[in-house]
């Protein structure tokens, strides 16, 4: 299913601190992985995701190193940091405290505590 | 490396949004590194490398807006914490230099002013090393440490020998341009790192013939943290733990001469026990220790010191020579109480520790090896001072940075500040990828066979 990518757009901070919470990455493998674990819904721009890597770097919520990859390109990999995890903690429960939300507006049961 | 157009035509429009241009080339390397993954992925799934281009190019996004975002997320910035530090203690010590102007024998009023005149000289250096590049010193080291050594064997010569007071000053400048030129001996090895112990010898040697035993002190401390963050960072390519025994025990040995030899030996023991135990010589040699010890145990917490008896009617500020720039603390401890010291400590230790968290943050060698340099020449200053005016007289102050009364000290040190912030402001964006710092830049000066050959083309 296409989802509207205003859905995305506000959560996408959250998506990828959540990515890095498991491993570092690079820009690339990030929106790989995105579109990987969410069965094609999300499709994340490059031209999105850059801008936020960079101003979250700024914001000390990520922290970034380069490395020579096989083939000699340089690739810049991002990892989470102490205040990202916490950033990520809490973008987690407001998203849960929405959805919760949502769904009792909408009625029936509440996916979100699944 | 050769690369489609199209995908260098997608880049360049990026690339015009992006108004920092120091910014640019390390983020369009990061977003031509991910055209050309995506296009790759997409050959591999089937497509022509042109078909493969044009949809990986189209994943992106749209030029124009991709690169207003790049040029949003990248401004530069000053680091404000540091900046508001550096204006209090400009502002604490100019308040200082009022308080204490009536109490003068001269006449205070005068001194005031020329401060300020020298507050109004270094504002402006200290802007202009802001905005200056700082790779230079990485680019260039040996051009711009010879040519700082120039400058101080032409001051040493020109202004008054042994008592070169601007000589000293100059020599501050040295651990900055010794990061530099560390800098470029990364991966030289063992050979690499005794040519930097080399060099070092130049500056330790000026410091000796100015008579000034604090700035070889300031150049020693500071020189062996900058080799030892190097060595520590793997930027010889050598065994740490030899690098560091070498490193040590060279200079152990080095220092350790003057008190083999008989005659410095003793001078350098008499020396120390009148620092020690000043009263061993109340009158003479061991006046201003015992004038301190006096000061300070007359002290305060809050509030002017007790009357000290057994000196007439002087008042403080005649008994204690220099009250506004060496013994500054002192004079204040006493007037004023411990309160002043504890916010003076207070201050300088705010302003070091923000620095040495942001010089952690540093990713690339240069600006870890510079800014380090430069806190420490800053750092060293403050200790030796708060130690002086605490009594222990072995290394005579420099200066208190930013406050203490000298113009010298003042734009040297500001300028210093400059420098720093300006690591701060762009050193995120200069990193050490493989191979930039073997490759050699054009060199500007070269020796070719005991001639000298001056290049002006380079950049």
């Amino acid at each position: 299913m296409a989802i509207d990518k205003s859905l995305l757009t506000g959560s996408t901070t959250m998506l990828i601190l959540k990515l890095l919470d498991e491993t570092n990455m690079y820009g690339y493998q990030m929106i790989e992985e995105l579109r990987k674990k969410s069965n094609n819904a999300f499709e994340l721009k490059a031209g999105t995701l850059y801008p936020l890597l960079h101003t979250l770097e700024q914001r000390n919520m990520l922290t970034s190193y380069e490395e020579t990859a096989d083939n000699a390109r340089v690739r810049k990999y991002y990892s989470i940091t102490k205040n990202g995890r916490k950033h990520l903690k809490e973008k987690k429960e407001e998203w849960k405290a929405y959805t919760a939300a949502v769904n009792d507006v909408l009625g029936g049961a509440s996916f979100a505590t699944a | 490396m050769q690369q489609p157009n199209k995908i260098a035509e997608y880049l360049e429009v990026v690339r015009q949004q992006i108004r920092w241009k120091r910014a640019q080339s390390p983020v369009l390397e990061e977003i031509e590194n991910h055209i050309i993954d995506q296009k790759e992925a997409f050959m591999s799934d089937g497509l022509n490398e042109e078909a493969a281009t044009a949809r990986a190019i189209a994943e992106m996004g749209d030029p124009v807006v991709v690169g207003e975002q790049l040029d949003r997320a990248h401004r530069p910035r000053p680091d404000w914490p540091l900046l508001v530090m550096t204006a209090t203690m400009l502002l604490l010590g100019l308040a200082i230099q009022i308080w204490i102007g009536p109490n003068h024998l001269n006449n205070g009023a005068e001194m005031f002013q020329k401060q300020i005149i020298r507050a109004g000289i270094a504002i402006p250096v200290m802007f202009a090393a802001y905005f200056v590049d700082f790779t230079i010193i990485g680019k260039y080291p040996k051009v711009v440490f010879f040519t700082l050594c120039a400058i101080t064997l032409a001051s040493y010569l020109f202004t008054g020998g042994s008592r070169a007071t601007s000589t000293i000053y100059l020599l501050l400048l040295f651990p900055t341009a010794f990061a530099g030129f560390v800098y470029r001996m990364g991966n030289k090895g063992y050979g690499g790192l005794i040519l930097c112990e080399v060099v070092f010898i130049i500056p330790a040697y000026f410091s000796i013939y100015a008579h000034n035993v604090s700035v070889f002190f300031l150049l020693c401390t500071t020189c062996l943290i900058i080799l030892t963050a190097a060595v520590v960072n793997g930027w010889f390519d050598v065994r740490k733990l030899f690098a560091m025994l070498i490193i040590y025990v060279s200079t152990a040995v080095v220092l350790s001469i003057p008190f083999l030899v008989m005659s410095g030996g003793r001078y350098i023991l008499n020396r120390l026990q009148l620092v020690l135990n000043p009263s061993l010589d109340p009158t003479r040699a061991g006046y201003i220790g015992t004038m301190i010890q006096r000061f300070l145990s007359h002290s305060q917490f809050i509030g002017e010191g007790l009357p000290i008896s057994g000196y007439g009617g002087y008042s403080a500020s005649q008994l204690l020579p220099a009250a506004d720039t060496d013994f500054l603390l002192t004079y204040m401890i006493y007037r004023l109480g411990w309160i002043v010291l504890i916010g003076i400590i207070a201050i300088f230790t705010a302003f070091i520790i923000r620095a040495v968290l942001l010089c952690k943050k540093q990713k690339g060698v240069l600006g870890l090896l510079v800014s380090l340099a430069i806190i420490s020449t800053f750092a060293v200053q403050c200790m030796v001072y708060i130690a002086f005016d605490l009594g222990f007289l072995l290394f005579p102050p420099v200066s208190l940075p930013l406050i203490s009364y000298g113009g010298r000290a003042l734009v040297t040190n500001m300028c210093l500040i400059g420098f720093l912030l300006s690591v701060f402001r762009t050193g995120n964006l200069v990193t050490d990828k493989a191979g930039v710092s073997v490759a050699k830049p054009s060199r500007f000066i070269q020796y070719d066979n005991g001639q000298i050959i001056i290049n002006l083309k380079t950049k």
